[in-house]
């Protein structure tokens, strides 16, 4: 207990009722003190928790934004995407396209190397000897065996007449010699004979082809399907007659006009060649006539003619 | 190059055996021999192995069929593919030439792209 100093008063004792309400003041006091830090402390959890809340919230909403950016950037990355697959589309589209255009046109070549080899071969089997026969039998053969012929002869040019020199699929015999009557024939005389002789006269006089279009089983059977005139130079001297065709002989392709351009330009020389060869009894030239045939072309001044 | 395949053409028609010679040169690997009727076929089959067989059928000495059903009794060969090659495009000829063991038909005249898809067929050979 302090010291009391000399001199200072001492306060009176404090009545036992003024004690009483002093310490029911205090008491209230402290009473409304516990309540209002009570209630602090629970207004300080309301924060708290509504701090947690706002919290989780910003982090909700963060999570969010950054999960729309990443759909943006989805986004953004399909577009790329689908540009690129359309790119990639337009490419495929493209390289279809060169595909077909280089199918198609490797098809041609094909096409076109298959045309050069049946003329290759055809002249190669034409001119590779001078004996008729042969000459012939190529003939026969390339008619049937690449042109698809079953019935064909061969007319060559006598006085005023056009002779058969060979067919086959029909007999030689069976083939009428045919009068050169350059357009006189009458047409009350016309047999089915007369009409394919007409043709064949045709052909020879104006050294224009026949040959047939599309669908070669309709054409009637008393008409040839072709008549080729044989050429040697400008010159027409013979005909090549293809009677029928081979049931399965459609019609003439690209390739049969080339065979038969060829023939026409081609058999009436081999034919010739076999023919002067077969005259000379099989003798080739010699150096000898070779010589002399330069000899007298050049006093005359000329080419060898 | 060494050929994976070999191939024996009998055709008597020295014309048509070179165009036959000619399109299967375009064949990748393939060896072509030729024969000129059917026992010189005959022969050239006692001689070596082939892998496919193309034949004419009408050749003297043998004809195409008499070629067929005698490869087909041959233990080497008896399994290998033949193509007939003909001028006949009826269907009962079709029909024979299959009921003695061809394995396709082809009529004349030939279009060398025909005959060289049906041997790629037959070899088994991509195009």
């Amino acid at each position: 207990m302090a010291e009391r100093k000399p001199g200072e008063k001492v306060a009176p004792e404090p009545s036992a009722e003024v004690k009483m309400e002093r310490d029911s003041f205090v008491h209230t006091f402290f009473k409304k003190g516990a309540e209002f830090t009570d209630e602090l402390l629970r207004e300080n959890d309301r924060l708290r928790k509504r701090l947690f809340d706002l919290e989780s919230e910003n982090a909700a909403l963060r999570t969010h934004l950054a999960s729309d950016e990443a759909i943006r950037e989805l986004l953004r990355k399909i577009e790329y995407l689908e540009r690129e697959k359309e790119q990639l589309l337009s490419h495929v589209r493209e390289a279809e396209r060169n595909s077909s255009h280089l199918f198609t046109r490797y098809s041609e070549v094909e096409e076109e190397l298959s045309n050069l080899a049946h003329l290759y071969v055809a002249s190669y089997q034409l001119h590779s000897t001078l004996h008729l026969r042969e000459v012939l039998r190529h003939l026969k053969e390339l008619l049937t065996q690449l042109v698809g012929s079953r019935a064909h002869a061969f007319y060559m040019k006598g006085s005023n007449e056009l002779v058969p020199i060979a067919s086959d699929g029909i007999e030689l015999p069976e083939l009428p010699r045919l009068a050169i009557h350059a357009g006189s024939r009458k047409e009350e005389d016309r047999g089915s004979h007369d009409r394919t002789g007409e043709l064949i006269e045709r052909v020879f006089m104006t050294g224009v082809a026949h040959i047939e279009e599309g669908d070669l089983s309709v054409v009637p059977r008393d008409q040839p399907a072709a008549c080729v005139p044989m050429r040697i130079d400008d010159a027409v001297v013979g005909v090549i007659v293809i009677y029928s065709v081979l049931d399965q002989k459609e019609q003439f392709l690209p390739v049969d006009y080339a065979l038969f351009k060829m023939l026409g330009a081609h058999a009436a020389t081999a034919l010739m060649g076999a023919l002067l060869f077969a005259d000379s009894k099989g003798k080739f030239p010699g150096l000898d006539t070779i010589a002399a045939i330069t000899w007298h072309a050049a006093r005359a001044g000329g080419d060898l003619k | 190059m060494s050929a994976e395949y070999t191939c024996l053409v009998v055709e008597d028609s020295p014309m048509m055996r070179q165009l036959l010679v000619f399109a299967l040169s375009r064949v990748k690997n393939l060896r072509v021999t030729e024969a000129d009727d059917g026992v010189d076929g005959l022969r050239k089959l006692a001689a070596g192995r082939f892998d496919i067989i193309l034949t004419d059928i009408n050749m003297p000495i043998m004809d195409g069929l008499k070629l067929v059903k005698r490869v087909r009794t041959d233990p080497i060969h008896k399994d290998t593919p033949v193509i007939i090659i003909t001028t006949e495009g009826a269907a009962e000829d079709r029909k024979r030439a299959i009921e003695l063991g061809a394995n396709a038909y082809i009529t004349k005249p030939i279009q060398a792209p025909q005959v060289i898809a049906k041997v790629k067929e037959l070899l088994k050979i991509a195009t």
